[in-house]
């Protein structure tokens, strides 16, 4: 919990001596209690102050940056537990795991040209494979550090999957400059790791039997020069799984103790589709897992993308009138709001129509429809003016306009609005029924 | 220094809502006292129970992808329906009545009775049966359902904020259970409970379906509102402890992301296997948000969403069935 001013100020020396630029230390702690000035102003604050605003002040759980340049990826940083209390703010890090156990160096270096170059577009945000989970290879140290090399020559982050201390030093030593995320076998001694990682000033993954080894095991970590950890807790099915990452995250945010405010790593081996829903869903801040493709990965984004959504500020597009097909002037012309799942699924179906039409989407503030249309933003006033700005009215020679049917209610106040001869027809509630519209209604009006 | 973990604990708890009443065997879900899935502290007399859907007519728009495991049962729906029960596990059935739509056909009531009666002979589990979707025929078909086959505790598909009445009195007459919906929209959801309460339903007998996006089309908004339910639930809303369905199938198997073949889209990777993993994500990040009854599709989500639950709920499962 975050320390009020006047608690800030009982802890203060109160000598006033104004050597923080502050009159007086009842000032100087309104702006420490607001975060507008750091407590290294105040000379004589005391070391038991300081790590007691210090960690008053620290958010609950720590941000880990991993990687270098643009690629780099920052995790942890969250302070709630459901999204709609705010917003999770850094989303999952979706890691792929190589084994060079199973492949030879050639092999990698494909994967690693294919995995670099991937990029899938979606409302607005690029899919990536996030960064690549190298596990240790048995017995060749100098193929540790070359394969290590190898991901990071392509700008990815690098976790090292280790066993061994002595071959990831050898990557570590290769690579130390990129960030590399330091990941133990579970069940190793990890006191080496944690000097490797306080060495080089590298985050670490701390693993544990449960949550309470987990805890101390990062509190000691802490205590050896680490300041950057990922916790993964024990997860041998998907309701202990649930179990530990809700109850890590709410610790966390409950700043029950100093050892869980940090990222989660989780890994997963093959098929562990359900795992991976859980971690997206439920908190996991770096997921590594073995063997997927295309057919896992893309739901796998597009919850991430859901999930991390600020609900405060829905997808929106820009408004225009976007051509579906080659539309001539006696084209249909239909109208919807620029929430980017309406325009998603609008210009979806009418694609799948066959028939040339244009979609004038209109500033709505990104809303839905109904939403839209009940908080004043879809009115018969509002849409007409939108639709003249637009320059939508100017392209067809019908005057004819195709509402959505939920809102057929505007109708007569756009019509009106729109005035010229201008008639509004309401089209289908759901834009499946589109089809059916088409064949139904517009054409034979058309043709009649 | 060990971790003092507390457990969560509420004022309120979820409804306790039992489907299927007469020749069904009957299923209760509700009566949680915690958040969704919060097994290591809150306790969950029933767990999340899953549902396959059938059709009146066979479905003019569906993928070959969820065709192929109805092959030759697609408009049969008292086959499906044993199909579904017998061999893919369905907890229970969905009759939906595309079919009775007057752009579908436009089945009659007395039709679709038929059909619903081909159903309850042909299985035991409890039965949710569609209507057409709003509007007129909506309330004929399913009154008719509801009053011909009084007693089975029906699952009444549904009523909404503007149209209540009419299935509110027959759920009542001939004790059935009734979906309220609403529109992603919490107000909206104890607006229609409370609409339901002043005609005199029990809310014992009433769901809240609070209208599911699928993933990747909306899913965030479904999941944050239910979310919000739950908690208002737990913190002692009397008005929105129903328990929550969630009508996945139909908005998975429809989005450009299941339709699009692995040879369009070679990044995107096995189609078939794409649209199950979509079925499942959407269908468990909706229970991991409250859904109690899930409606799906495709078997092997069923399948799927099953084992994951089978595990969960392994520990003291005896009473989870009644």
């Amino acid at each position: 919990m975050a320390l009020t001013g006047l608690q800030i100020f009982k802890l203060l020396p109160g000598t006033n001596c104004r050597d923080c630029g502050y009159t007086t230390c009842l000032a100087f702690a309104m702006k420490l209690a607001a975060g507008q000035v750091s407590l290294d102003k105040c000379p004589t604050a005391s070391e038991d102050i300081k790590a007691t605003l210090g960690a008053a002040s620290a958010p609950p759980i720590r941000g880990v940056t991993i990687g270098k340049g643009e690629r780099a990826i920052t995790v942890g940083e969250e302070t709630v537990y459901f999204r709609h209390d705010k917003t999770f703010v850094r989303p999952t890090g979706l890691f792929r795991m190589i084994d060079p156990n199973r492949l030879s160096d050639g092999e990698i270096e494909k994967h690693l040209d294919d995995w670099a170059t991937i990029g899938i577009e979606r409302a607005g945000e690029l899919f990536r494979v996030d960064g690549i989970a190298m596990i240790e290879p048995a017995g060749s140290r100098e193929r540790y550090a070359r394969l290590a090399e190898a991901i990071s020559r392509r700008g990815m982050p690098v976790a090292l999957m280790a066993s061994t201390i002595d071959g990831v030093r050898s990557a570590v030593e290769k690579i130390k400059d990129q960030r590399p995320l330091i990941v133990p076998s579970p069940g190793v001694d990890q006191s080496p790791f944690v000097a490797l990682a306080a060495e080089f000033k590298l985050p670490l993954v701390i693993t544990g039997k449960d949550l309470d080894d987990v805890a101390a095991t990062a509190v000691d970590a802490a205590k050896h020069g680490v300041t950057d950890m990922l916790l993964e807790p024990p997860a041998k099915d998907a309701r202990e799984l649930h179990q530990n990452l809700s109850r890590l995250r709410r610790g966390a945010l409950d700043r029950i103790h100093p050892g869980l405010g940090y990222p989660i790593f989780l890994r997963v081996a093959a098929g562990e589709f359900d795992k991976v829903v859980i971690g997206i869903t439920k908190f996991a801040s770096l997921v590594a897992m073995e063997n997927a493709a295309g057919e896992a990965w893309l739901p796998y984004w597009t919850l991430r993308q859901n999930i991390y959504t600020d609900p405060q500020k829905p997808l929106q597009i820009d408004p225009s009138v976007h051509s579906i097909g080659e539309p001539d002037e006696n084209a249909p012309l239909l109208v919807t709001t620029n929430f980017s799942l309406t325009y998603f699924i609008v210009s979806t179906e009418l694609d799948g129509t066959g028939v040339p039409s244009r979609l004038a989407v209109v500033d709505a503030e990104g809303m839905s429809v109904l939403t839209a249309w009940s908080a004043g933003k879809f009115s018969g006033e509002k849409v007409a003016k939108e639709l003249r700005r637009l320059g939508a009215t100017e392209h067809v020679k019908h005057k004819t306009v195709i509402i959505p049917g939920y809102v057929s209610v505007i109708s007569g106040e756009l019509e009106d609005a729109l005035g010229d001869g201008w008639r509004v027809l309401t089209g289908p509630q759901e834009a499946s029924d589109l089809n059916a519209f088409f064949r139904d209604v517009w054409q034979p009006m058309m043709n009649g | 220094m060990s971790l003092k973990l507390q457990p969560k604990k509420w004022p309120g708890k979820i409804r306790e809502v039992t489907l299927g009443a007469g020749n069904r065997q009957p299923r209760t879900v509700g009566g949680g006292n915690g958040l969704p899935l919060h097994t290591f502290e809150a306790d969950f007399p029933h767990r999340p129970v899953l549902a396959l859907e059938v059709t009146d007519i066979n479905p003019p728009r569906w993928l070959d992808i969820v065709r192929e495991p109805w092959e030759g049962l697609l408009g049969k729906p008292a086959d499906a329906a044993r199909k579904a029960a017998e061999q893919y596990g369905a907890d229970l059935i969905m009759l939906n009545l595309m079919g009775t739509h007057p752009d579908r056909g436009g089945r009659s009531p007395d039709q679709a009775a038929i059909d619903v009666e081909a159903v309850l002979d042909a299985v035991r589990v409890p039965l949710i049966v569609k209507g057409p979707g709003a509007g007129a025929k909506q309330n004929d078909v399913l009154a008719r359902v509801a009053e011909k086959y009084h007693g089975e505790g029906l699952v009444l598909h549904s009523a909404c904020q503007e149209d209540y009445k009419t299935l509110a009195a027959v759920t009542v007459a001939y004790g059935h259970v009734l979906v309220s919906e609403s529109p992603i929209d919490l107000n909206i959801a104890k607006q229609v409970d409370i609409l339901l309460s002043d005609v005199n339903i029990n809310l014992d007998r009433v769901l809240i379906d609070p209208l599911t996006g699928g993933l990747g089309y909306g899913l965030e908004y479904t999941y944050s509102v239910m979310e919000r339910i739950r908690l208002a639930a737990l913190g002692g809303d009397q008005m929105l402890n129903s328990p929550m369905i969630c009508l996945v199938g139909e908005e998975v198997w429809k989005v450009k992301e299941v339709k699009v073949s692995e040879r369009q889209e070679p990044r995107w990777g096995d189609q078939e296997t794409r649209g199950i993993n979509w079925e499942v994500a959407t269908a468990w990040s909706l229970i991991e948000a409250g859904a109690e009854v899930v409606v799906l599709r495709h078997p092997d989500s069923l399948a799927r969403v099953r084992k994951i639950l089978d595990a969960w709920f392994a520990e003291g499962a005896s009473n989870n069935t009644r």
